[in-house]
Parts: structure tokens; sequence; C-alpha cells
């Protein structure tokens, strides 16, 4: 146990094999690669514009189902209010690109610019959200289970509501209500002028965000950070029991997760061809539970679970709806009047749910992972010094001194 | 010098005095044994000790040290580490990373460059790694490292949770009932384990244990609660005499109870 023999472990290990940092290089570069390939090559991969929206949003929403994951999954919390994160992620950015935009003085939405714009808007988005998740973290100390979902709940609605009544038009005073009637209450808001939020995510920035995201959240779950919150999800008293903290590994999580969200939050306010105003119903406890779903579709716990929850949720809903424009679909509404084809999108979306859940309790992965190395063939080491005579010992079977009637020992 | 030193140690939970008013000294590198009859207030001594509750009145000290305000997780880092009596793995995690747990708070690697997969990270992972593949080939369980610790035997169990403990480098080692469940063979290899972990870590081992053959044959001093108040303390010879003891084990009658109870024979006999 003597930091010495430090080298022969290390060896082992993948950073000291054949050229790690070149392959590194070259992995990092084919990605940067493809995804500003893909900003150029979208239009021709993805001629539909319908298409082209539903592929974007899908990516957002992986984003938004791995951060729910570090909290849902990993730490094993239960938030029901990540659409709150969201959208404060997503207001920030639209505040933030939109007066930069503004600031620019050019009124076309150029890529090069978007190197201007995206990065203080992720970022403060990013700033803006974890901030939230810290003051959201903190009674996840005391509560739990279905009363710490209360408050993430209620922190959600809490935020949708404050914006959603805010007073707009007349006279406001005091700077808080004129900042929420500046936000632009029920209808949204739509820039510093008014003129919509710029659109400055292309795939370029949506698909980054997307495989950034995919990352990180492979690197913390496979990390001491993560195996200690997994720990954590299993038994908080043991996980505090051999020196691992319980408060800072949650707070951590929620803060990750609401950055994450915050992020997410930031590509959908300025999602190309997107909606151009920020409105507080994008940001429903609908839209949270879809991305509870997403996360226990995949698979709590799984980064591949989340990303295929996260597409096979928004593809499927949008195909429950595209469902209706069938002409076969449409007879049926002519001959059926009280057929209501929104309610039913919910029946058969709930029902596809619950069909899983019996069949699959644990999600499409469970906590298991699509790509995950085989773990290394490790050097057995003889023990030192073993552990003296385990099990069998030199038990004498004629004895009857079991160990209830022990009792003075023989 | 005592390893760990109670004063007056008092909890309540409500109306209940689960322990009043405890204290004892455990001595350096010693095995000590805490016994007493079921809700004697023996494992409410450990999470006393451990932080898992805090005291109403009196003092904990551990090196010197007062452990009674300190959080659970403080406390293992200071070197105070512990099994449970109802065995608490963390089931889905494999047997190598319950052990893994363990070593997290002595990472030197922060957050940040296990994003970055820096080499330092992988540095300490290869590091902790080797540290527990040793650890858990002490406690004969290195081919089970793969395995997750749910599909492990009840030995295995009991035997990967005081490899986890040891993970975390203690110098006190509580086992709570760690016998529990063990046939008389199994408990005198427990014996044996305990005495040579002791010898091999330089740790000073205290055992809550209703097994009285392997409490007897370890321990080199006996603390005896009963309802939470001291009843005895001495070497297992001293303890094994006292009469308090036997009468605590045994449920003796006291002389109201023998009065009473030779009144009512005198009255069925008449």
């Amino acid at each position: 146990m003597s930091p010495s023999t430090l080298g022969d472990g290390a060896r082992t290990s993948r950073a000291t094999s054949t050229n790690p940092l070149l392959r590194r290089i070259l992995v990092t570069l084919a990605l940067i690669g493809a995804v500003v390939g893909l900003e150029f090559a979208f239009d021709t991969l993805v001629p539909d514009a319908a298409l082209q929206q539903l592929v974007l949003f899908a990516l957002v929403n992986v984003v938004v189902a791995l951060s729910l994951n570090v909290i849902n999954g990993m730490a094993g919390q239960f938030s029901i209010g990540h659409a709150g994160f969201v959208g404060i992620g997503a207001y920030t950015a639209a505040i933030v690109a939109g007066h930069i935009h503004k600031a620019l003085g050019v009124d076309d939405i150029l890529f090069s610019n978007s190197f201007l714009v995206m990065p203080a808007a992720i970022l403060a988005s990013g700033v803006v959200a974890a901030l939230f998740g810290f003051v959201v973290g903190l009674p996840s100390l005391r509560l739990r289970g279905d009363y710490l979902a209360i408050v993430t709940l209620g922190f959600a609605e809490i935020f949708r509501l404050v914006i959603a009544t805010a007073q707009t038009g007349g006279d406001v005073e005091g700077p808080i209500a004129q900042f929420l009637a500046y936000l632009g209450g029920q209808n949204g808001y739509a820039g510093p002028d008014r003129n919509g939020v710029p659109q400055y995510a292309g795939p370029f920035w949506i698909f980054g965000a997307a495989v950034v995201a995919v990352i990180i959240a492979w690197r913390l779950k496979f990390s001491g950070w993560g195996r200690a919150l997994r720990a954590l999800r299993e038994d908080e008293i043991a996980t505090a029991s051999v020196g691992v903290d319980p408060t800072r590994y949650k707070v951590t999580s929620f803060v990750i997760a609401a950055t994450g969200a915050g992020v997410a939050g930031a590509m959908l306010a300025s999602m190309r061809n997107g909606n151009p105003t920020v409105q507080p119903d994008q940001f429903t406890f609908a839209y949270s539970f879809d991305a509870i779903t997403m996360v226990i579709l995949g698979g709590s716990g799984s980064v591949s679970g989340a990303i295929v929850g996260g597409v096979f949720v928004t593809f499927t809903v949008k195909m429950i709806e595209q469902l209706q424009r069938f002409e076969s679909v449409q007879a049926l509404q002519a001959a059926y009047p009280a057929l209501d084809l929104n309610a039913l999108r919910m029946v058969v979306y709930a029902s596809v749910l619950i069909g899983l859940m019996i069949l699959r309790p644990e999600g499409i992965f469970g906590e298991r992972e699509l790509f995950r190395r085989k773990p290394r063939q490790r050097v057995s080491h003889a023990p030192p010094e073993p552990l003296p005579a385990r099990t069998e010992a030199e038990a004498d079977p004629k004895s009857e001194t079991g160990p209830l009637t022990g009792k003075g020992e023989k | 010098m005592s390893a760990l030193d109670l004063q007056g140690v008092t909890k309540t939970f409500g109306g209940l005095r689960a322990v009043g008013g405890v204290t004892f000294k455990v001595p350096e590198r010693s095995i000590f044994g805490l016994i007493g009859p079921n809700g004697a207030g023996k494992t409410t001594v450990f999470n006393l000790v451990t932080g898992v509750y805090k005291p109403d009145t009196g003092s904990i000290r551990f090196a010197g040290e007062e452990l009674s305000q300190l959080k659970p997780a403080q406390i293992a880092r200071r070197g105070v580490a512990r099994t449970f009596q109802n065995i608490r793995l963390f089931g889905q995690l494999t047997v190598l990373e319950n052990v893994l747990v363990a070593c997290e708070n002595r990472r030197r690697s922060g957050l940040l460059s296990a994003l970055l997969r820096s080499p330092s990270f992988f540095r300490d992972e290869a590091e902790m790694q080797r540290r527990a593949i040793e650890l858990l080939a002490i406690f004969d369980l290195d081919g089970l490292a793969d395995e997750t610790s749910t599909s492990l035997s009840y030995g295995n169990q009991r035997r990967l949770e005081i490899a986890r403990a040891m993970m975390l480098e203690p110098k006190i080692l509580l086992l709570d009932e760690p016998a529990a469940g063990m046939n008389y063979g199994e408990a005198e290899g427990l014996k044996k384990q305990i005495r040579w972990l002791r010898d091999r870590f330089d740790l000073t081992v205290i055992l809550v244990e209703h097994n009285m053959q392997v409490v007897m044959g370890v321990c080199e001093e006996i603390h005896v609660l009963d309802h939470g108040e001291t009843i005895a303390h001495g070497t297992p010879e001293e303890v094994r005499k006292d009469p308090k003891v036997l009468a605590a084990y045994l449920g003796e009658e006291t002389p109201d109870e023998a009065a009473a109870a030779a009144a009512a024979e005198e009255e069925a006999a008449t």
C-alpha cells in the first residue's frame, strides 16, 4: 500500500496504453469535424424542415434526459421539476443572446457571430440554473422520496407561474415587477426589441451540446464521484460510514443536473427555426414528466438509456401527432365525431409506457451501457498475508456448542 | 492512552433512555467487547460513536478529539470504521466498487480532473484499484471482484463489509454482531480473523456480539450494558462471574420476585 508500487498499477491503466494523447487528440478533432460538418450538411442530410426541427428538439431532449439522469438515475433522488431548470436556462439565454445580438448590430443570423453569442448564452444559463439547482438541492439533505419530489415540483411550478402571471403593460412599479413585466408574462419573452429571440443555435451548437453532454455524463458515471453517488443511492448511512459526505454529493448532483438542464434550455431558446419566443407554457409539468419518462424508459442511471429515451420519447410524441394526418384516421374521426384524437394520443402513449414497465421495469438498458469495455484482466495479487483459517476452521463436529448455546465457551 | 473515551454519554428517544450515562475507555490496540441483552443499547452506542446519532449529554473522544459534534462522514475520515448489524452493502455495485467507495475521500484529483480524464485521474484510479484488489485478496474476495454485492453469499457479504471498512485504513474498527448467523466453525475462524486484523493493521477493535463463544474467546476487556446502563466491566473472566451479568442474561429473580413467588406457591398449597 505504499506509493512506491504505484507504477505497477498505472501500467495497466488506459492512460498509459499506446499513445493515449495522440488518440485523444484525433478523437477530439474527429468529433469537432463531424459537428462542424453537420452544420453545413444538415440541410442536405435532412431536407424536410419539420424533421429538422424534430431532430434538433430530440437532441435538446437528450441533454435534458442526461442531466436529469444524474439526479434521478445516479443519485437516486427523485426530481419531478426538471422543466423549471430548463426554463430558467431558456429565459437567461434568450435575454443574453438577445442583447448581444442587438449590440452586434447585424440583423442576419451569421454562423460566425454565433461564436460570440452562444458561448455567453450557454455560460450564463448554466451558471444561473446551477444557482437555482443549489438552492433546490439544499432541501434534499433533509427530505427524500416523495417529499423531495414535491419540493422540486413546487419550484418548477412557482418559477412558471411567477412568470406566467406577471403583470405586463401599464405601469408596473418596483425593479422585480418591472423585470417580470419585461419577461412578457404569458405571451413570453421575444428578445429586447420584441422581434424574436435570435436563433443562433444551429446543428453545430445543438449537436455539439449533445456530444459534450454525453461525454460529461459518461465520465461522471465512470468516475469515483459517480461511484460514490450510486453508493449513496443504495445506502446513505453506509456511504457516510465510509467517509463520503452525502450532503456534498447530493447538492453537487443537483447543481450539475441543473447546469445541464440550463444549457439545454439555452439551446431550446435559440434553436434555429424554433419558437422565437420563450414562453412559460413550454415548461409545464408535462415537460418535466416527459423528461422523467425519457430517463425511466431508457433505464435509470444509464447514459445510453438517456440518449435512447430522449430520442424515443421525442419521436413517439411527434409520431402519434403525425398519425392524425392519415386519411384513414381522419375518416375515422369523421365517422365518430366524439373521438378526441389529442386525448387518444395520451392514451396510446401511456399504454406504451405501461407495457414497457410490465415487460422491462428497469427500462431498456437498466443501468447498463451500450458500449462498455470489459473489465481488464487484473493482475492477481497473491495476498501478502492472507486472512487465517476462513470459514472451514477446525470445527469440531462432535461439539454441541453452537453459536447460540455458546455461553461460557465450552 | 486510550483509543476511545466515552464520558457520561446519554441518549434518549422520546421517553426511552436508550443509553444512560455510559462511561468507558477502550485501550489502544485492544479487542474490546460491548455486550448485553437485546435492547441494552449496544448498537446505539455504536451509532453515537460513528455520529449517526448525536448524544444528548456526555463526550466521546477519539485520539483527543471530541467526536460528538462531527458528522458521520467526518468521523469515518478520522479513522473510525464500522460494519452494520444488518449488513449494509451497496447492492447494485460490484464487490470492487463497494470497496472503492471507501477510499473516495482520499482521492487527490477532483471532479474536474475526472471530467477531463487527466493523468492524475488515471493515476488515482489505478492506485485505488490496486489497493482495493490487494485488500479483497486478503479477504479472499478478489475472485468475485466484478460480481454485484447482492449476488454474494451471506458469509462473503459479511467479509466484504469488513473489507470495505478496512479500506478506510481505520484506527478503530467497530464490528456490530459479525458472528450473527455463523456456525461454530465459522465463529472460531472469525476469532482468529479479528486477532489477525488487529495485529496486521495495528487496530483497536470494538465488538458488539451476542455469540459468547466469540466474545469470551477474543475480547481482552468487556463492558456490559443492560437497559442503557453499565452493569459490569472487566476481563472476560470477571464479567462471566459477575452476578449482575448473570441476572441480566438469565433473568435471575430479584428478592422481591422470589418472595412473591414463594407466597404464590404457599397460596396454591393451601
